[in-house]
């Protein structure tokens, strides 16, 4: 088969049915992957939890009003402006039904709020119990609420006196005055640092409804409009913000790259093979690939996420190396033999070797606890070997002779192969070996010396604009909303034990408010106190006949007289036969939003978080443990700890991955060369690669994290490659077509640093973090392989071993 | 003081001409002397100024439409520069309120409850009348209320009147008299008619932080 043109491999009834098998095979792959959902929110980065206390973080974080609360700041114009700009924005907000809880200062949002607790004053006052309802008792509360009299305070207490003497309406607003509110300024609340009014609502839509929030923040900024109009600025923050922004971000981070990375490989084959036919026939097994990579994931996953996609960028750059390899190292000339068989034969088990070497690095991420790692694992194993697939079988059929050579360009002679200029080039970086040796020691030196690197954190993943995340953080400080510094978790398979242990908890915690170490906490349990509490209150109160003998005595020479106080016999006796009040009652109204936006109900039961407003120095978790030791169904939650700490771990166990993974490669490489000083040779251009991308990281003052890790794991998996291919080069020493060889090698160089590079400058920080590491580790490889792997060049002009 | 520099020039250009050096000492001393008859906010409140910290006993007597009679308390008074104010009355009931800054921590027996001051413009009102006035914040006055001064230092009267509309639902004017710089009486007239008279009885200062004298 000197020249094997002869039967076309096509007509082959084996390769007929290969073909067949690869288009029905693309064809499901093609309907799986258009049924595929495909999804952009964070989630993918949010590890699947490990701890309890991970599981509540990750549960406010998905679900909780954390992820519900949506930050708003009106600028611009005057004060008065700003003001009715928030009334305005937040009467249409409440018609517009998308919000639940909407509140910017103005306390006539409540007014229809207050009658409703007025009604249930004794089942709700902390203050109800039975010494409250004796003559001593009696007489305290009546003096307590007089001392409001004659205050601008008293104008709340004097319309209600005679039905509420004890002041219980009173107790039960004090509890609920939040520790830590904004200023207030015609009447809204306004920013203590900056001219800007400010206004905090919750979407109904849940943070794992990413489509439903997009749509209420878009509603937000329509019911805005008339005041944009006259010149007022919408600032809008908060949980829903982020996660809508960072989606839009990767979505169209990912539509660009995609397309970016399409045209540039295509212009680079376009160049290289100079035909239109060669470029389609290189895309086939990245086609394969991409389909097989979709499919795989949905399969396995049920989903796609963008990020995912992303990554398929790179894809494009690995897949297309095996068809340029095949495409232009079996291409005949003029003296040796070229086609299929003959590549099948001498270069598959090179780049065989190399996609091993490659899915034993991908491997390493399928185990990640991050799902957006763990599909990138699958996604680009089941691309590879699709595309590996591919090339072999279906390319190796339908063009049996490789890529025609440009158009225009003879066949390279024997003289010319010698002193081509990749040839040449390759034998100047192997006489090169020795001070590229020095430096990667002098790189080795630098990373000993230099301050480590790696101290990324899960921040460092997310793709928010820096703007949004100060905006975020002045906003967040002017309403006082709770910093992310320490929760309490109470959860409980039914309602009422959830309420008992937030109460529980709460009695705890008030201990802390008044001892002045805590300035106060949120619970449920003040708008909805437990059925159990409430009974107990009822049951405190005593019956007419016995309240108005107490009051007589407890009145006697006061200012206020019991004659007086008929009503409030009336009313005590009416809530002594009133039902408790029950979780649905309060549906539909502020109360009940406020009360549902501090629970979580799921298949295992019923969450209830209780937010902390730190005093004047913060209280650390190891105090807060103690004061809450004890208590069953508590948990203390150090959010910035806990986040830190599920950082670490999944550092750690990137490590881990990352190191089974370089040790797959190893153990393949050693398996497959069977020879000490081969495994040594081939690795050494990964090694030093690897030393001066770090060194220049570090030395560029880079903060590294997880996914240059990542990064580095898929360096040594593509790296492999092209050390494994002048490996093949040296040993095979009468390699025919040393110029085809190296001039694929630097084609599907080119196509990896490229589509790495888009990475690298995609905008979005995990695909930075990799293509940051990838792209110039790849050329490094090559370079490098070159210098360390490559033989050198004989007078004669073939290669030979140094 | 900012002024001295035009006052410094204009002694200097009366160096050229005797007579006019003459005339300009006269028309100086002339102002001079109006300054010191002429008792106003910016002298009230250098005055009030000039004491750093101080203690005090209260009654206070509150006239409330719906009871038949005043309601009387008494307790102690303590402020403390820039922006401390504490008042804790001790009959009949005990409690105790203390703001620093914007921080407005109430205690009652056993329980406890801080607000920021700024977030109830209600309560702001009083506060920065009494602390306002306590320490001689002409700034912190003026942008709350409407500001009158009348008497002398030695029987003077400062009528705050809220700015804010919403605030004049609640709170009419509050009126603070005092003699030298000393606050001798706090009366404040609600707008549902309820009024409330305070008056003081200083403490003498341990550490001899006297009352200035007029400067």
């Amino acid at each position: 088969m000197r020249r094997a043109r002869g039967p076309d491999a096509m007509r082959s009834p084996s390769g007929a049915a290969t073909v067949v098998v690869w288009l029905v095979a693309c064809a499901a792959a093609a309907v799986v992957a258009a049924r595929t959902r495909y999804v952009a929110d964070l989630s993918a980065f949010l590890p699947a939890a490990p701890t309890s206390g991970q599981a509540v973080l990750l549960d406010q974080l998905k679900s909780g009003v954390a992820s519900r609360l949506v930050l708003v700041g009106i600028e611009g114009g005057d004060s008065p402006a700003r003001a009715a700009a928030s009334r305005a924005l937040a009467d249409a907000l409440r018609a517009g039904g998308r919000f639940d809880t909407i509140a910017n200062g103005d306390t006539s949002a409540w007014r229809s709020t207050g009658p409703f607790l007025f009604e249930h004053r004794y089942v709700l006052s902390p203050a109800v119990d039975a010494e409250r309802f004796s003559v001593e008792g009696l007489r305290a509360a009546i003096a307590d609420t007089l001392a409001l009299l004659g205050t601008p305070a008293g104008a709340l207490v004097k319309p209600v006196l005679m039905r509420d003497p004890t002041g219980e309406t009173v107790r039960l607003a004090e509890a609920m005055l939040p520790s830590r509110a904004p200023r207030v300024e015609d009447g809204v609340w306004v920013s203590r640092v900056a001219p800007r009014a400010l206004l905090v609502a919750t979407t109904k839509a849940p943070g794992s409804d990413l489509d439903a929030q997009e749509a209420a923040l878009e509603s937000l900024r329509a019911a805005f409009a008339p005041s944009a109009a006259r010149g007022l600025r919408l600032d809008v923050a908060g949980a829903p913000a982020f996660a809508v922004a960072s989606r839009t971000q990767i979505r169209s981070a990912v539509e660009r790259l995609a397309i970016a990375g399409s045209v540039l490989v295509v212009g680079l084959l376009l160049v290289a093979f100079r035909r239109p036919g060669a470029v389609a026939l290189a895309a086939l097994p990245v086609a394969t690939g991409v389909l097989a990579g979709v499919a795989a994931v949905s399969v396995g996953f049920g989903q796609v996420h963008a990020m995912t996609l992303g990554f398929g960028t790179t894809l494009i750059g690995e897949a297309v190396d095996y068809a340029i390899y095949y495409l232009v190292q079996a291409r005949a000339d003029g003296e040796r033999e070229g086609g299929a068989a003959h590549w099948l034969a001498t270069r598959w088990p090179t780049v065989r070797l190399g996609l091993l070497t490659s899915v034993c690095g991908f491997g390493a991420l399928v185990f990640s606890g991050f799902p957006g790692l763990a599909q990138l694992g699958v996604y680009s194993i089941a691309g590879l070997v699709a595309a590996a697939f591919a090339t072999r079988h279906v390319l190796t059929a339908i063009a049996p002779h490789g890529a025609a050579r440009p158009r225009g360009r003879a066949p390279p002679q024997p003289q010319d192969r010698a002193h081509s200029p990749l040839v040449r080039a390759a034998d100047a970086l192997s006489r090169a070996r020795a001070p590229l040796a020095a430096l990667a020691a002098i790189g080795v030196v630098v990373l000993a010396a230099s301050p480590s690197p790696w101290h990324g954190d899960l921040g460092s993943l997310s793709p928010v604009d820096p703007a949004l995340v100060q905006l975020d953080a002045a906003l967040r400080a002017d309403v006082g909303a709770p910093d992310a510094g320490t929760l309490v978790a109470v959860s409980a398979p039914s309602l009422e034990q959830t309420l008992q242990a937030a109460e529980a908890a709460g009695a705890r915690l008030d201990a802390l408010v008044d001892a002045g170490e805590l300035a106060g906490y949120d619970s449920p349990a003040r708008l909805l106190p437990s059925i159990r509490t409430q009974l107990a209150r009822r049951a405190a109160l005593p019956d007419r006949a016995t309240l108005a003998a107490r009051l007589e005595a407890a009145t006697r020479d006061g200012p206020l007289p019991a004659s007086r106080l008929q009503p409030f016999l009336d009313d005590v006796e009416a809530a002594r036969r009133a039902p408790p009040l029950e979780r649905s009652a309060l549906a539909g109204t502020p109360l009940g939003h406020a009360v549902d936006a501090q629970l979580v109900h799921d298949a295992a039961g019923w969450r209830a978080f209780l937010n902390l407003q730190a005093g004047a120095k913060p209280l650390d978790a190891a105090r807060l443990r103690a004061a809450l030791a004890g208590l069953a169904n508590v948990d203390v939650v150090p959010v910035r700890a806990e986040l830190d700490a599920l950082y670490a771990h999944y550092l750690r166990e990137a490590i881990v991955q990352a190191l089974a993974g370089g040790g797959a490669v190893v153990l393949l490489l050693a398996w497959r060369l069977r020879s000490a000083a081969r495994l040594a040779r081939v690795l050494a251009p990964l090694a030093a690669a690897i030393v001066f991308v770090l060194a220049g990281l570090t030395l560029a003052g880079a903060t590294l994290g997880i996914l240059h890790l990542v990064g580095l794991l898929l360096v040594v998996a593509i790296g492999s490659n092209y050390a494994l291919f002048f490996d093949h080069l040296r040993e095979e020493r009468s390699d025919d077509a040393p110029h085809d060889t190296l001039a694929s090698l630097l084609l599907a160089n080119l196509t990896t640093v490229v589509s790495f590079g888009l990475l690298a400058v995609s905008g979005i920080p995990v695909l930075e973090a990799i293509g940051r590491v990838v792209a110039p580790a790849a050329l490094l490889c090559l370079v490098l392989s070159a210098a360390f792997v490559g033989p050198r060049a004989n007078a004669h002009g073939r290669m030979r071993a140094s | 003081m900012p002024p001295k520099v035009p006052e410094r020039r204009a002694r200097h250009a009366s160096g050229a001409a005797a007579a006019l050096v003459a005339a300009l000492v006269a028309a100086a001393g002339c102002v001079l002397a109006h300054a010191a008859d002429t008792f106003d906010l910016a002298h009230l409140m250098q005055m009030l100024a000039g004491v750093r910290s101080g203690e005090a006993t209260f009654v206070e007597r509150r006239e409330v439409r719906v009871l038949d009679r005043t309601l009387v308390s008494k307790g102690r008074l303590e402020f403390q520069a820039p922006d401390t104010f504490v008042r804790e009355t001790l009959e009949p009931t005990r409690e105790r309120i203390a703001i620093t800054g914007d921080t407005l921590t109430m205690s009652f027996a056993g329980r406890r409850r801080t607000v920021p001051v700024d977030a109830a413009p209600e309560a702001a009102v009083i506060v920065e009348a009494i602390r306002g006035t306590l320490t001689g914040n002409r700034a912190s006055l003026e942008r709350h209320f409407e500001v009158r001064v009348s008497g002398t230092p030695a029987q003077w009267w400062l009528d705050l009147v809220p700015r804010e509309a919403r605030l004049r639902t609640l709170v009419q004017s509050v009126r603070v008299g005092g003699e030298q710089a000393l606050v001798r009486r706090v009366e404040v007239y609600l707008s549902d008619g309820d009024r409330s008279f305070m008056t003081i009885e200083p403490k003498p200062s341990p550490n001899g932080d006297a009352p200035r004298a007029r400067p």
